[in-house]
């Protein structure tokens, strides 16, 4: 019997690097997949713009009519809720993801391998979003061009940008949270409308948390729901770099509690799987 | 008659089908549930900083909130299958009930029943009694907004996915389209001015749905009922016939579907 | 000697689940229900050693699997996997075992196959190099390269399979776990995954652990055979002796237009049937298929004849009435 034994030929190097890398891949992996699928991504444009259509309707009808007794609209609302659309369209269904290979018993492939399953599928899920963020972002810019509208100044694109791109990650987590309870709970539907419910309110989807009442604009602005849409969109209608300071440092607080908190969930999960086959 | 009583006999089962897990459908009514409360606050806080917008105040955003999750949700109970049907239709699912002597499309869309639907069809009535400021004289009115917003809203969709006979990657395509009525079904009709209004009163018939049934109850005419019947008239005789020309193509055997 | 690649020694697994109680008294109390999917095995595999483990349904053969992958911890008992305890060093034995789920897939769906392979190459921290080396190697011994390209949920299940067999083998493992790899395979299908597994274990000193319901994979792949049942081992024998004592065995199924056909030979017993089917039993040790044959084909009359192995479960039944 010949024999050439098989050796390991991976060279272990600094695990965290590794796992770096193995997310890049994924991360790859993730704008393929939804670059591939262009006419989703083209229907999710078209989505896009109908509903700037309405919104735009909407705040345009409220900035022109001036009714006694009404709260002034600050700038050009119609600009804020591109911004926050814009994050919430690019946001891919992680949480149906999670619940699928949890509850479908699939994970087990991805336990057999040598890298954390959790970290990879937020990478491939970040992947997806990269691509709906560009995607939906040039749909945006041709929508303001053609509506003839005041474009942000330069300086404010680039803070919608960064802040965009982490208040993607905020929402991925936040809706990771709701997949993660996969591991406890059949559907994870209920949990699901809950964070969406408040990414609506507390995030100020429609309308800048600014314009709520005092106790309710000060627990949006500290909650990870702002952190996801408002301190961007904000940069919309009154750019700042010191806004921009402040929003930032909330994202990345938040990116690091909910990171913590989905580990969490994850290991206490993977411990209940481990310990009895499956769910 | 025959037809009518299977009809409702297919309807009831689904119904049951949607209640047999009834964990399942306690959260999927109740999220529905939040889900529908949460809008109506965005809404109300709207109200609160702004007033009105192009006339319209709390009370007419509710009474056409109210109409749409009333009848999306009748819709939903009562006619489900059309929410896939473009699926059904794709995946040869026709051909059974082809074999079966009796009418095709009732019986398609009495094939499902949705559990959430339930949810929309209480927060849909709670807000019209407690937000819209309606009296008891204003009930006829409501009932016949209903039913034509319905007819309307179900015809679009039969429409859409009866498209599905002629193209493959209709199945998207018209779920979309189904979507995108319900977007514009969901803010004030007031705002909508141009082109948007032309839309809403065609392809995507947000107009006949539910902004002229609001209309109706508001001011209610006959002219406003007649346009009003006129519009769900005109749209279930788009549908039918639609459906009818795919139908005819799809035994053919022209059709992408099967 | 070297070690052991598996050492099992009283591995054991419980499951416990809550049982209600039908109609309301159930949403009040429910009682607890224990059930012993492995109770206690013991056995060893050797380096290079191609082994399978097989048994009905529920005999814990997929749960014995697990718990040797590092995907479910025991209730009680030890085992040892290439040096490793493999729920504790998981992650560290994945570099070093490779997994094939025939029921489950592996890879990417939408992807094809070749962005898979490039993925599990940054998972398992292959250098580029060895990596490209191995998929080329692995790509003409397996013919995939007109499959690479193609997104893997397009492609028939067989060709599925061997990428999914490829891509358990890409970072060289030294351990190859196989549950159900032929499961659903047309007979081309098989044969091609059964050659393939054998010879490449046997160019790289691999050692194998497959689950099979069907007997040729046992028969062609594996050196030995270890049976069970109700979580326990009945049986731990080398294939050639299992083939002599139970596998030694073909059911012909002969149609005929009149009655049915008596065939006098030793070694053919004649099974009960309905009326024009024959259905015979021939111990192949005493006696060739073909001679079976011939003799039914001289009574006259015969309008189909079929020939197959019998299935797993009668081979275990057999098993099981012979072990007591």
């Amino acid at each position: 019997m010949t024999s050439t034994p098989l050796s390991v030929e991976a060279v272990r190097a600094p695990s965290f690097a590794r796992t770096l890398a193995a997310m890049g891949a994924a991360l790859r992996v993730g704008v393929g997949q939804t670059a591939a699928a262009w006419p989703v991504l083209g229907g999710r444009c078209l989505f896009y713009a109908l509903i700037m259509v309405v919104l735009s309707a909407l705040w345009d009808r409220v900035a022109a009519e001036r009714v006694a007794g009404a709260i002034a609209v600050p700038g050009d609302l119609a600009v804020y809720v591109g911004v926050t659309e814009w994050i919430t369209l690019s946001i891919p269904a992680l949480h149906l993801k999670l619940e699928d290979e949890i509850r479908g018993g699939l994970l087990e492939p991805h336990l057999l391998r040598p890298k954390p399953y959790f970290a990879l599928a937020f990478a491939q899920g970040f992947g997806a979003a990269l691509v709906r963020l560009a995607a939906l972002g040039v749909t945006g810019l041709v929508l303001l061009e053609v509506s003839g509208r005041a474009a942000p100044p330069p300086s404010a694109l680039g803070f919608i940008l960064v802040l965009g791109l982490l208040g993607v990650a905020c929402g991925m987590l936040l809706y990771a949270l709701a997949g993660l309870m996969a591991f406890w709970a059949r559907r994870t539907l209920p949990f699901q409308l809950v964070i969406q419910k408040l990414m609506f309110l507390m995030g100020g989807l429609f309308a800048p948390v600014s314009l709520y009442p005092g106790w309710l604009r000060q627990a949006s602005e500290a909650s990870p729901f702002a952190a996801h849409l408002y301190w961007a969109g904000a940069q919309a209608i009154a750019p700042s770099a010191a806004m921009f300071a402040r929003g930032l440092a909330w994202q990345v607080a938040w990116i690091v509690l909910l990171t913590l908190a989905c580990l969490a969930l994850w290991r206490a999960g993977l411990a209940k799987v481990l310990r009895r086959g499956g769910v | 008659m025959r037809l009518v009583r299977l009809y409702f006999e297919e309807v009831a089962a689904a119904i049951r089908c949607a209640f047999a897990d009834r964990a399942n459908f306690a959260i999927q009514v109740g999220g529905m549930l939040l889900n529908n409360g949460v809008f109506l606050a965005l809404w109300w806080m709207f109200f609160a900083g702004f007033r009105s917008v192009g006339g319209w105040g709390l009370a007419d955003m509710a009474l056409m909130l109210g109409l749409m999750m009333t009848l999306f949700g009748l819709c939903g109970v009562l006619l489900g299958g059309y929410r896939d049907l473009a699926a059904t239709i794709l995946r040869g699912e026709i051909d059974a009930i082809l074999t079966q002597p009796t009418g095709v499309l009732p019986r398609l869309l009495a094939r499902e029943s949705s559990a959430t639907a339930w949810g929309d069809i209480v927060g849909g009535l709670v807000v019209l009694t407690l937000f819209a400021h309606l009296g008891w004289r204003d009930l006829p009115a409501v009932a016949l907004a209903l039913v034509c917003g319905m007819a309307v809203f179900a015809s679009a969709g039969i429409a859409f996915a009866s498209l599905a006979f002629w193209a493959a990657g209709a199945r998207s395509f018209a779920r979309d389209l189904t979507d995108f009525t319900l977007l514009f079904s969901s803010y004030p009709g007031s705002i909508y001015r141009g082109a948007v209004k032309v839309v809403a009163f065609t392809v995507l018939p947000a107009g006949f749905v539910v902004m002229l049934p609001v209309k109706l109850v508001r001011a209610p005419g006959w002219e406003s009922a007649g346009l009003v019947v006129l519009g769900a008239a005109l749209y279930m005789a788009l549908a039918c016939g639609l459906f009818d020309l795919g139908l005819r193509r799809y035994r053919r055997g022209a059709s992408s579907a099967g | 000697m070297t070690t052991p690649a598996i050492t099992v020694r009283q591995l054991r697994k419980t499951y416990s689940y809550g049982r209600r109680a039908p109609g309301w008294r159930g949403i009040l109390s429910s009682e607890t229900v224990t059930l012993d999917a492995v109770a206690g095995v013991d056995f060893e595999v050797a380096r290079g050693e191609r082994v399978a483990i097989i048994g009905p349904n529920g005999a814990g053969k997929s749960t014995t699997l697990k718990m040797l992958s590092g995907v479910l911890e025991p209730t009680g008992g030890s085992a040892e996997v290439l040096g490793l305890t493999p729920w504790r060093a998981r992650q560290a034995l994945a570099y070093r075992i490779g997994v094939v789920f025939g029921q489950r897939s592996q890879l990417w769906a939408e992807l094809p196959a070749r962005d898979s392979f490039r993925l599990l190459r940054r998972v398992y921290d292959q250098e580029a190099a060895s990596f490209e080396r191995r998929l080329g190697e692995l790509t003409e011994r397996f013919g995939l390269a007109e499959i690479l390209n193609q997104p893997v949920g397009r492609m028939s299940l067989g060709q599925r399979m061997r990428c999914e067999i490829t891509a358990s083998l890409l970072h060289g493992p030294e351990l190859l776990f196989l549950d159900e790899p032929t499961i659903g395979l047309d007979v081309t299908a098989k044969a091609a995954i059964r050659d393939f597994v054998r010879d490449h274990a046997r160019d790289h000193g691999q050692t194998v652990l497959l689950t099979s319901h069907d007997t040729r994979d046992i028969e062609l792949v594996c050196e030995r055979v270890i049976v069970v049942n109700r979580g326990r081992i009945v049986v731990d024998q080398p294939t050639d002796q299992l083939r002599k004592r139970f596998l030694g065995r073909k059911v012909i199924t002969l149609q005929s237009a009149g009655a049915a056909i008596a065939v006098d030979l030793p070694g053919v017993t004649t099974r009960p049937s309905q009326a024009h089917t024959t259905i015979l039993e021939v111990d192949t040790r005493q006696v060739r298929v073909e001679q079976v044959i011939a003799a039914a084909l001289a009574a006259g009359g015969i309008e189909d004849v079929t020939i197959e192995d019998p299935p797993m479960e009668e081979v275990i039944h057999d098993i099981y009435a012979a072990v007591g």
